[in-house]
């Protein structure tokens, strides 16, 4: 039986797989897309409970998604299940790898930051001398940054900042509440910008690859989608060393099956596609697959303060709500002494501090918290990590998943750039706090482990040099030109700034530069 | 004590075949589906309390008054006994990993231990005060790294534990209108096939 040979096959539904279907469908090409996951119905597969309805009182069930701290009782079937896909590390060297199969991916759930990278990402090297630059500039990816924003209706307010470039906004007019102006106007001496969130509103505050790419994809005719679709690995024409299609398994069944394409487009999310290529063997001449992992380091609430004036739920109108973004604004024009690079901080004045940071108990804590309801000032610290060859991934000989396909073993630990720069982060954000009149009830320089974000970057990283990269500066492999990686993995460098929308813009513009090739019959 | 009483919908097939009671006299015509039946159901909390089977009868007498301390009764609001959270987390303990289990019951342990050293008597039996001294290690500001002393880890667990499993309790969430609010309501993913 000789099924279609497709133009394109996309591995991913996601973000990245999403944009690339989006972008090559509407120009004629017949795509198949393989998703690992289900299609899920979101009317039947969720429903309102009251916590006390579940059977661990919303605790969770032990020892259930022990490395996902996103996941709870109420969620805790929504992410992929360890014991399914496993991953092992050193127990010395832990990593927290978070993942979603389902149709859409994690673009059904991601935060919907969405930030542009500036030069002083894609030309790093130049600005610090650390690692590499990537293979383009910020003005040859702003054009696609300016087509992706308008789909996904990115929130914003323009600052005409460098190192966090404006884009094409739904404007945010809404005013900052008194205590962001305050943390700001303390901050004056270090030139420090409060910001507006920046945030994809999609359509109802859902802005997926689900609602905003794959439907528009499907309505032109050219896109075939199989859900429950596991990918083993991408198959290769022994005479060519071209790409040819992919082995993939039934997800529910176990049965294997294989699809034929002309191209293949990898968009698995970062690891996943790395993982798929370490499987396949291939596009690995550079020795570099699987490495120069990186992300950014998470710290919640690395500073928590709280507002006198707002103490007893008494805020007078305006000081507190809302939130505000800080961006980087370490090592731009000066040049710290135990770090490079920078981090960005999440600013949210509301709330009530937990009982933890309380050291009491009983009926005095209840008056504390009585006391201290609404006048919580938290603080994210989100800070870049440095890509480095020593962090990486590779398979582990002798552990398989579910469907029987070796899985990744992790080798990653941040490295004294990163300590160093959470500890600047926890005293510069305090002072700034002590300065606003603020009182720091807490301060916690101490992250989360790598891969908590979920902006898992780098393993397939681009670049000039074949030697140094696994892809040119169009998502291309350097070594089978019908292969493209169009996800985090193909990242450099990842600064502080959450990383889809540069994933979406990356995307764009591969898969324009993938369908000029094969309208030329180059592929 | 209030009772919520929830209507669910038994929501299968869309149409149920309902038994004819006088097959002799069906009509020839067919029937439109029926509705599938509504049942009124109650939670489990809502008819029945905990059994205890993970600690020791010691072990629990020491869970419960530390519980009744950390988690009084507050402003018309039930307190960790009242929600029965000692008998939860009993249940809760029992079902985790060997090192949770183990800090838990040697936590209990040691609190029991040093009543009986300082004071002479039960864990149970002690004052506030007294109670008071025991728990100083609680009174340390709180750290993202958990203390290296397993009793100081215990009692930040502890402390944890009993608190959430109380705001997350049938009676805290149903209690009067004293406007807190407990665990609330969320949405809840029901497993992928």
């Amino acid at each position: 039986m000789t099924k279609e040979t497709y133009d394109v096959l996309i591995i991913g539904s996601g973000a990245s797989g999403g944009m690339a279907a989006y972008t090559l469908t509407q120009k004629g090409i017949k795509c198949l897309m393989l998703e690992a996951g289900p299609l899920v119905d979101f009317n039947r597969q969720r429903t309102l409970k009251p916590v006390y309805e579940l059977p661990y009182r919303g605790m969770g069930k032990p020892g259930k998604l022990p490395r996902v701290f996103q996941a709870n009782e109420f969620n805790a079937s929504q992410w992929v299940d360890e014991t399914d896909v496993p991953y092992t590390h050193d127990p010395k060297e832990p990593y927290n790898w978070v993942r979603i199969r389902m149709l859409g991916g994690k673009s059904l759930f991601w935060a919907r930051m969405s930030y542009r990278l500036s030069d002083y990402e894609f030309k790093g090297k130049d600005h610090d001398g650390f690692g590499e630059n990537w293979p383009i500039s910020y003005a040859e990816l702003a054009p696609f940054y300016d087509r992706v924003e308008p789909i996904f209706r990115v929130s914003g307010r323009k600052e005409g900042l460098p190192q966090l470039p404006d884009g094409i906004f739904v404007e945010d007019t809404s005013p900052d509440a008194g205590a962001l102006n305050r943390f700001r106007d303390a901050g004056k001496s270090l030139n420090l910008t409060v910001t507006k969130i920046r945030r994809s509103l999609g359509d109802g505050q859902f802005a997926s690859s689900y609602n905003l790419l794959l439907p528009a994809a499907q309505a032109t005719g050219n896109l075939t989608i199989v859900p429950n679709a596991v990918v083993r690995d991408i198959t290769t024409d022994k005479k060519t060393g071209l790409v040819n299609g992919v082995n993939y398994v039934d997800r529910q069944s176990g049965r294997a099956l294989h699809a034929k394409a002309k191209v293949v487009v990898v968009g698995a999310s970062c690891l996943e596609s790395t993982r798929i290529l370490l499987n396949s063997n291939i596009a690995n001449s550079s020795g570099v697959l699987g490495h120069y992992l990186h992300d950014q380091f998470y710290i919640s609430n690395g500073v928590q303060a709280v507002v006198p004036e707002a103490k007893g739920g008494n805020a007078p109108r305006g000081l507190m709500g809302g939130s505000g973004y800080l961006p980087r604004f370490r090592n731009l024009k000066t040049k710290e002494k135990n770090f490079i690079r920078g981090y960005a901080t999440d600013l949210n004045p509301s709330g009530t501090p937990d009982a933890k940071y309380f050291g009491t108990w009983g009926t005095e804590l209840q008056k504390q918290l009585d006391e201290h309801r609404g006048a919580a000032f938290g603080t994210t610290i989100m800070g870049e990590v440095l890509p480095r060859f020593e962090n990486y991934v590779k398979l582990d000989p002798k552990v398989t998943d579910k469907w029987g396909i070796p899985v990744l073993n992790f080798h990653c630990r941040y490295s004294d750039n990163e300590f160093n720069m959470a500890k600047d982060a926890v005293a510069t954000i305090s002072n700034i706090c002590n300065d606003a009149g603020f009182k720091v009830l807490h301060g916690n320089d101490k992250m989360f482990p790598p891969g908590h974000s979920i902006h898992e970057l780098g393993t397939c990283r681009m670049g000039d040099d074949p030697k140094k990269s696994v892809l040119n500066k169009w998502n291309q492999s350097h070594d089978i030109k019908n292969l493209f990686v169009v996800d985090g993995s193909s990242f450099v460098t990842g600064g502080a700034q959450n990383p889809t929308l540069t994933i979406l813009a990356l995307t764009m513009r591969a898969s324009e530069y993938l369908a000029e090739q094969l309208r030329k019959g180059d592929l | 004590m209030k009772r919520r009483r929830f209507i669910q919908t038994v929501a299968a097939a869309p149409a149920i075949a309902i038994p004819a009671t006088a097959p002799a006299a069906q009509p020839a015509t067919q029937r439109p589906p029926a509705e599938a039946p509504k049942f009124e159901l109650s939670p489990l909390d809502a008819v029945g309390d905990t059994t205890p089977r993970f600690f020791s009868a010691a072990q629990l007498a020491t869970l419960r008054k530390l519980s009744d301390v950390l988690m009084p009764p507050l402003n018309g609001m039930p307190g960790a006994l009242e929600a029965g959270a000692p008998e939860f987390l009993d249940f809760l303990i029992g079902a985790s990993a060997a090192d949770r289990k183990q800090l838990y019951k040697n936590g209990l342990d040691t609190l029991q231990t040093q009543a009986q050293k300082k004071f002479g008597k039960a864990f149970a039996d002690l004052n506030e005060t007294q109670v008071g001294e025991l728990l100083a290690p609680l009174k340390k500001p709180w750290t993202y790294e958990p203390p290296a002393d397993p009793f100081a880890r215990f009692l930040r667990e502890v402390k944890a534990d009993v608190r959430t499993a109380t705001i997350n309790s049938r009676e805290y969430s149903t209690a009067g209108s004293a406007g807190r609010r407990g665990g609330g309501v969320g949405q809840y993913w029901y497993p992928i096939d």
